[in-house]
């Protein structure tokens, strides 16, 4: 019994971090139809950044973490700038393919300026362990749960109720005519991915401040890629419930079938909800007036 | 006042799409644009809105001017500051948004809350049908409704000038009379210019007050709506009417065809 709760917690709490970066992915999708394939290394840089603040230079954390988030800002500007904007009113699959080169890109930039593969970040919280009912958690997951859920709900309401919001999502369903309402599609683009790079970065900076840095935070990206598809693919309220399910089903195997298995289970998970129901469980169907 | 002198327009810099078009449209004055299909009448509403860039269409000569102001080099974004929007033709509503959240969209340009929101109420009596389905999903509402969302978008924008992009497409004739006496009131109560190109003659130089036709990139013809409807030309080929005044039948229709005084 107590087993079984432990797993529960553990399996939500590390969901949570799935849904949080799945969140960067839903941004952009939100806002311009694009896959961002380059999730985990975006992950994976940023962690990268703040282990050099904060371990090479010794800044002080709160230091530490502006650097990044300023970091992160820059990245997702650039990364619009010069790799995405080119292809502005290109096919949908260049622009895909576009992140898929952005990814490598990535990874090896990564490995030139860290070539050590391996780091560890500062401890972030504390590191007991807290008692809920008969189980003990680690409080760090739970403080990433909380900064997830945080995050889900800022971006949420921006997106329901800030004018910008909403015309980010107006981009998505008609690039012209949002023009034609005098929306700045070039600017809708630069926010969602600088959004998105900053929610990456914060995640990167929760995940590995939890375990170590190392090229294990590409497969984080990949993972989170099944809770996008599982909770449908613009959808917040999505990534955070598929997150959770993601998670529990990941240490229930594990638990099951052995560790092995684990990392294999978020990936017969997408193949099994493209099958029974492609728009996930929250994702927008197309629309279709017969 | 937005004057338009003798623009020539082409997409990819090859195809030539307008030959040379001058049009004026007074303050506060609803202008027409007529002509059949390819005749360059969105094209020409485009090259206003700065829309042309994005489909890469060029203004290759002539200047549009707008209060004095050139305005052919500005990209949408800032024409649209300047108070000219434009709808699209076919019915472009956001359709995963509902109807309130497409208007808003409307008001992008607009920082003073306040105003926006007197205005959302503005648009919801000229369409009281818009707010009894402000929170319905937009590409599920009917195209009468989707398409009084367009025209309601478009006046949110607080527009000096707007441009309608047929507002009749596809809707059936009591559908187009409503939205057509909607503009007309529009137009009075807020002295907004309105430019409209439109197929269905007959309704839009009912309500314009000047047109210009449009023949294969070029202006062949204007004048006020009254002249227009009487002429020969126009009746015979807008709007179905003989020389005689009467409804052509198709039993005793002519099997020549009487040339253009235009052409």
């Amino acid at each position: 019994m107590d087993i079984l709760i432990q797993n529960i917690i553990t399996g939500v709490a590390t969901g949570m971090v799935y849904a949080l970066i799945a969140l960067g992915f839903a941004l952009i999708w939100k806002s311009s139809r694009v896959a961002n394939l380059a999730l985990g290394q975006l992950v994976l840089i940023s962690s990268w950044f703040t282990y050099s603040m904060l371990v090479q230079f010794k800044f002080p954390f709160w230091l530490g973490m502006i650097l990044t988030i300023a970091f992160a800002i820059l990245l997702g500007w650039l990364i619009e700038r010069l790799a995405l904007r080119p292809l502005i009113g290109q096919p949908i699959l260049s622009l895909i393919a576009i992140t898929l080169g952005l990814a490598y890109f990535l990874e090896g930039f990564t490995a030139f300026i860290w070539p050590q593969g391996q780091g560890n970040l500062p401890k972030v919280f504390p590191q007991t362990s807290i008692q809920i009912g008969p189980a003990m958690i680690q409080q760090e997951l739970l403080w990433a749960a909380v900064i997830s859920l945080i995050l889900f709900i800022l971006l949420s309401v921006f997106f329901k109720y800030h004018r910008m919001g909403i015309a980010m999502r107006a981009t998505a369903d008609d690039q012209l005519a949002v023009q034609a309402c005098a929306v700045p599609v070039n600017r809708v683009f630069s926010m969602s991915w600088i959004f998105a790079c900053v929610v990456a970065a914060i995640g990167g900076v929760l995940i590995s401040s939890i375990a170590a840095i190392n090229y294990g935070l590409v497969e984080t990206g990949f993972k989170s890629f099944s809770v996008v598809i599982l909770g449908g693919m613009e959808s917040f309220l999505g990534c955070i419930v598929a997150g959770p399910i993601i998670g529990l089903c990941e240490t229930f195997g594990g638990s099951q079938f052995g560790s092995s298995i684990k990392e294999v289970i978020p990936f017969i998970i997408i193949v099994i909800v493209i099958m029974i129901k492609p728009f996930g469980l929250f994702g927008e169907e197309r629309i279709e007036r017969i | 006042m937005l004057k338009l002198n003798n623009i020539e327009v082409s997409y990819l810099n090859v195809v030539k799409v307008l030959h040379g078009i001058s049009i004026t449209v007074e303050n506060g004055v609803v202008v027409a644009l007529l002509g059949a299909n390819g005749a360059g009448k969105t094209t020409t509403l485009k090259a206003i809105s700065g829309l042309l860039r994005i489909e890469e269409g060029e203004i290759n000569d002539g200047t549009i001017e707008w209060d004095g102001i050139r305005i052919d080099k500005k990209n949408a974004v800032d024409i649209g500051k300047l108070g000219i929007v434009q709808a699209l033709e076919g019915r472009r509503v956001f359709e995963h948004l509902n109807a309130e959240e497409n208007l808003l969209v409307g008001a992008f340009s607009r920082s003073n809350l306040k105003d926006v929101k007197a205005d959302l109420n503005m648009v919801y009596s000229y369409f009281p049908r818009l707010e009894s389905l402000k929170h319905n999903i937009a590409g599920y509402l009917s195209g009468g409704e989707q398409q009084m969302l367009v025209i309601g978008r478009a006046m949110m924008a607080a527009p000096r000038l707007m441009m309608l992009d047929e507002p009749s497409l596809g809707l059936a004739p009591m559908v187009v009379d409503q939205i057509y006496d909607i503009i007309k009131r529009f137009n009075m109560d807020r002295k907004t210019a309105i430019l409209l190109v439109e197929q269905n003659v007959r309704v839009a130089l009912n309500t314009a007050h000047y047109g210009y036709v449009m023949e294969n990139g070029r202006v062949v013809l204007d004048g006020s709506a009254d002249y227009l409807k009487g002429r020969e030309d126009v009746k015979e080929f807008y709007m179905g009417i003989s020389a005689s005044g009467e409804k052509k039948s198709y039993k005793d229709v002519k099997h020549y065809k009487r040339r253009k005084r235009w052409l």
